[in-house]
């Protein structure tokens, strides 16, 4: 007879004390919740702690298609958080630090996909790991078998020190000035749970990178970013890192800041605790969509912002975590498993001279390369990821890395290994070639589960994936190399402004009906470690997008000069002209003559935005409204022109112009003397659409409206590049809110 | 059954050629027209991972996946939530399973068909059934003595050799029921 105990029991002894505790607190707090004695607010940020998210539906809503239908949860008065059901599945998000994963690891997590997920292990684009469809009451036994593995899930999501990503080739690359794994690390556990680190008023993500100017580590949007650099003092060589702050996706991107060119390795942790401090201390708590550090950095300025981290620096009780890993900086060493070795002259396996030409990479050390595992969509399953363990251990020893690009690098692969390896690979249809390449698009979860998503980055991913797959082989090089990138809404989790083509979702009105769309952004660059965000040129309706793709790719490969690469053609062609082909696209059939452009990716169900939960208003359909809002967007693209132009004060003003516009448009509907002047038509604006909360956004809130009554407040500042490029993220995000706004005011339409 | 996950699978005939994106809007419309009497959520299609669990329907007690998880067509129902009792479980899940099955054949877009007298059983709780010989004796008599009463006949049941999956069952009937039958012997359609 099987005796069957708890997982508590059954792991007790294999988990680090403190972890254990902390586990054993959250199953706590879940029976507490249960028992109506945990606030449901305070709970939220509890489990968001620990990695444990919601979901699309949570709410107990979902659109069929036709209508609205009620979700009936066995639990239905208990709640996890805000209009959150408890018996609603969630994602439970696993750090994984750097990305670096042990055979063990891989089998542990693939067991928890299997037994308590929907049989999918899914890789983010920070390098974590996600298990989707999870039942709130079997996360603390996720936790626990875990932890048994050495993976916590603690700070996973919530206001706090995010997963610390590197660059998954760190230690074996070529470029690379010195390894930063065993950086990434001290900081990963000395920040985790720290108490300097608990009390932000939204995330913070760090990232590491061994070069300036590879794309990897993509440092340039990260709240704090590191970049390796030596320097000569008093004959000795020095590591230190480029320290940067403030940088961040999100809606509006910024590029960060450059906070010291050379911080000596013994001062990364404590100056970035002294950051945190800083951050904690004063960034915004009261309006979310205003409290990463980037809004703080810009808020002070760089030198105030420098100043006060560095007289908090001073103030610092010296802690020996410091600099004690400084005595091992060999600690995150890998050993090979195998012996170098020579590629032999074959014969080798079908597949493999595709496979290795673009997943194969030649380490710095000799005899060695490292190989990538194209996971499609970042998604694999137990089974697969059973026999990726099993190769771990047959060929390289635990020292696979996750990437933001939702793959899986092996490192040390014996080049004698590479024909035996890729042979297993294909074995379980992980043999794809095409890592990271124009076929291999990222995506964040969209509509497919997440509960921000507005149309289906995913559905769109695989369709372009499928599409571009067939003509892949036809292209030339640098048309293989382009980097495609979807976000289901402007949040950016699909890092769609580091494209070259990025994506995000938008919704639109056409013929009375919502069609999804997505936003083309164009301009975006991953080398430098994501030095360019690229801007959105117009939006395209989701069912021509693959159409445009393969337009833009055509001219590409048509009309380059000799080296340009996709952001020098696109700079000189200007996006004037790619402006011409997203107006070309946006014609669409009536629905009568062809639903399917109703329809998202992926969806067969009637497009809908419903299932983001926004509220109902009456009004009538004008379309005055439309001409408005079109005019507004219109604005907002000639902005883009005057910036390319180096107009910064000429674009800045058209983007406020652009806001204007749309506030003009949206506001006659509740006032029909509305005059011209923008003075009114901003007091008008604040009083019908934001006193009444009318232009909220169920999850954004008046962030939108905000955007523009600040630009309205700083119109006539001096603008500087960066800045121009704010307000034109910012006029695009409002426009789009006047849009969705619109559209509720239409009231006929989810 | 202690374990209070598994995953009871029924195979597809092997000839049949579909495309799995097929499944996606009827597995919506199984949920706009409820016609399953249990809580379903929402549609995943995973047809982009190569032997993946295919296209999947969330509910909030079980799963339903037509996919090729372990290498070949089949259907998949996945048991998350431990109740009903242990005795009661496995047969439950049968029933869930066959139902589903015959929902999916009468569709006549799709012109699917099952082989009924081949299924497999996986417990996927680790804690309450280990893969090991001792786990595979306590649940061999159960499912042995159910397929028995539900199908009539002879009954293979044996270990699936894979070590670090969950404990897998192949179970072999010498009867050829139709579902409909089956669903009629298991007690018809589930009520809830």
């Amino acid at each position: 007879m099987t005796v069957a105990t708890t997982w508590k029991q059954k792991l007790s002894g294999h988990i680090r004390e403190d972890w254990a505790r902390e586990i054993d607190v959250f199953e706590t707090q879940i029976e507490l919740r249960k028992m109506g004695k945990i606030e449901e607010k305070l709970f939220a940020e509890t489990r968001l702690r620990r990695g444990t998210y919601g979901q699309r539906y949570d709410n107990g809503q979902r659109h069929d298609g036709e209508k609205t239908q009620t979700l009936r949860y066995p639990l239905a008065e208990l709640t996890k958080g805000p209009v959150t059901m408890w018996d609603a599945p969630g994602m439970q998000r696993i750090k994984i630090p750097f990305g670096k994963l042990s055979a063990d690891q891989l089998d542990a997590l693939a067991e928890l996909a299997e037994e308590y997920s929907d049989q999918i292990l899914h890789v983010t684009t920070r390098q974590d790991i996600q298990l989707h469809f999870i039942h709130i009451e079997d996360t603390p036994d996720i936790m626990r078998r875990l932890a048994a593995v050495g993976i916590t899930t603690r700070e996973a999501c919530g206001n706090s020190v995010r997963n610390v990503t590197a660059c998954p080739y760190a230690g074996v690359c070529n470029t690379e000035t010195f390894d930063v794994t065993p950086y990434a690390n001290a900081i990963t556990f000395f920040l985790l749970g720290h108490p300097d680190a608990q009390d932000f008023g939204r995330k913070f993500k760090i990232a590491f990178s061994g070069c300036k100017d590879q794309p990897c580590g993509l440092t340039n949007f990260h709240d704090m970013g590191a970049i390796a650099k030596t320097r000569v003092v008093n004959g000795e060589v020095k590591r230190g890192f480029e320290y940067y702050v403030g940088g961040g996706l999100g809606a509006v991107p910024y590029p960060a800041a450059l906070f010291d060119e050379f911080l000596p390795e013994e001062e990364l942790l404590p100056m970035t605790q002294a950051v945190c401090r800083v951050f904690a201390r004063l960034g915004e708590r009261d309006n979310r969509a205003r409290a990463r550090i980037k809004f703080l950095v810009k808020k002070l300025g760089l030198e105030e912002f420098k100043r006060l981290v560095l007289e908090e620096r001073q103030k610092l009780r010296t802690d020996e975590r410091w600099i004690s890993f400084l005595n091992d900086l060999h600690v995150t060493d890998e050993k090979p498993l195998r012996p170098a070795g020579v590629l032999g002259s074959g014969p080798f396996p079908a597949g493999f001279e595709a496979w290795k030409k673009t997943n194969v990479l030649p380490q710095s050390q000799k005899g060695y390369s490292t190989a990538k595992v194209t996971l499609p969509l970042g998604d694999f399953t137990p089974q697969q990821a059973r026999t990726l363990a099993d190769m771990a251990r047959q060929f390289t020893g635990d020292s696979m890395r996750t990437t933001v690009e939702q793959n899986l690098l092996y490192r040390w692969v014996s080049d004698a290994d590479l024909p035996a390896f890729y042979a297993e690979l294909a074995k379980v249809g992980l043999g794809a070639a095409g890592a990271d390449q124009i076929t291999d698009v990222t995506s964040c979860p969209g509509t497919d589960t997440c509960k921000l998503g507005i149309s289906s980055s995913r559905g769109l991913a695989t369709e372009l994936s499928k599409q571009l797959s067939v003509i892949a082989d036809q292209l030339p090089e640098d048309a293989k190399g382009l980097h495609i990138k979807c976000s289901g809404c402007s949040n950016s989790c699909g890092q769609h402004h580091i494209a070259d083509m990025g994506f995000l979702g938008v919704s639109r009105n056409v013929n009375g009906r919502r069609v999804p769309h997505f936003q083309l952004v164009i301009g975006g660059q991953m080398k430098n470690n994501a030095a360019t965000y690229g801007l959105a040129i117009g939006a395209i309706p989701s069912k021509h997008v693959p159409k445009a793709v393969k337009t833009l790719t055509e001219r590409f490969i048509k009309e380059k000069k000799h080296s340009e690469d996709f952001q020098a053609f696109v700079t000189r062609i200007g996006k004037k002209e790619i402006r011409k082909l997203v107006d070309e696209l946006n014609v669409i059939p009536t629905y009568e003559q062809d639903p399917s452009y109703y329809s998202d990716w992926g969806d067969p169900r009637e497009y809908t935005i419903g299932d983001l939960g926004v509220g109902e208003c009456a009004g009538e359909v004008v379309p005055l409204v439309q001409v408005g809002l079109a005019g507004s967007e219109r604005e907002v693209f000639e902005a883009q022109l005057l910036l390319e132009e180096g107009n910064n004060q000429g674009a800045s003003e058209r983007a406020l112009s652009a806001m204007v516009q749309a506030a003009q448009a949206l506001t006659r509907e509740k006032n029909a003397y509305l005059g011209e002047g923008s003075d009114e038509i901003v007091s008008e604006f604040r009083k019908h659409y934001y006193d009444t909360k009318l232009f909220f956004d169920p999850f954004s809130g008046g962030k939108f409206a905000h955007y523009f009554f600040r630009a309205y407040e700083h119109r006539g500042d001096p603008a500087s590049k960066d800045g121009a490029h704010q307000l034109i993220e910012e006029a695009q995000l409002f426009v789009e809110a006047a849009h969705q706004c619109y559209t509720r005011i239409a009231g006929a339409l989810p | 059954m202690l374990s209070e996950r598994f995953q009871l699978k029924i195979y597809l005939e092997p000839s049949q050629q579909f495309e799995l994106e097929a499944l996606v809007p009827v597995f919506h419309r199984f949920i706009r027209e409820q016609a399953l009497k249990e809580l379903v959520i929402d549609v995943v299609d995973y047809g982009h991972v190569p032997n993946g669990p295919g296209v999947v329907l969330i509910g909030h007690a079980g799963d339903y996946y037509v996919g090729s998880l372990d290498g070949r067509l089949g259907l998949v129902y996945s048991r998350k939530r431990a109740n009903p009792a242990a005795e009661a479980r496995l047969e439950d899940g049968l029933r869930r399973a066959i139902n589903f099955a015959r929902l999916l054949e009468q569709d006549s877009a799709l012109k699917l068909r099952f082989r009924t007298n081949e299924l497999s059983l996986r417990l996927t709780d680790r804690l309450r059934a280990p893969n090991d010989d001792a786990a595979f004796a306590e649940v061999q008599s159960e499912v042995t003595a159910l397929f028995s009463r539900v199908y009539g006949g002879s009954v293979s049941v044996e270990r699936i050799a894979e070590e670090r999956g969950p404990l897998g069952i192949a179970i072999k009937t010498s009867a050829v029921p139709s579902l409909e039958a089956l669903l009629e012997k298991l007690g018809g359609p589930p009520s809830d």
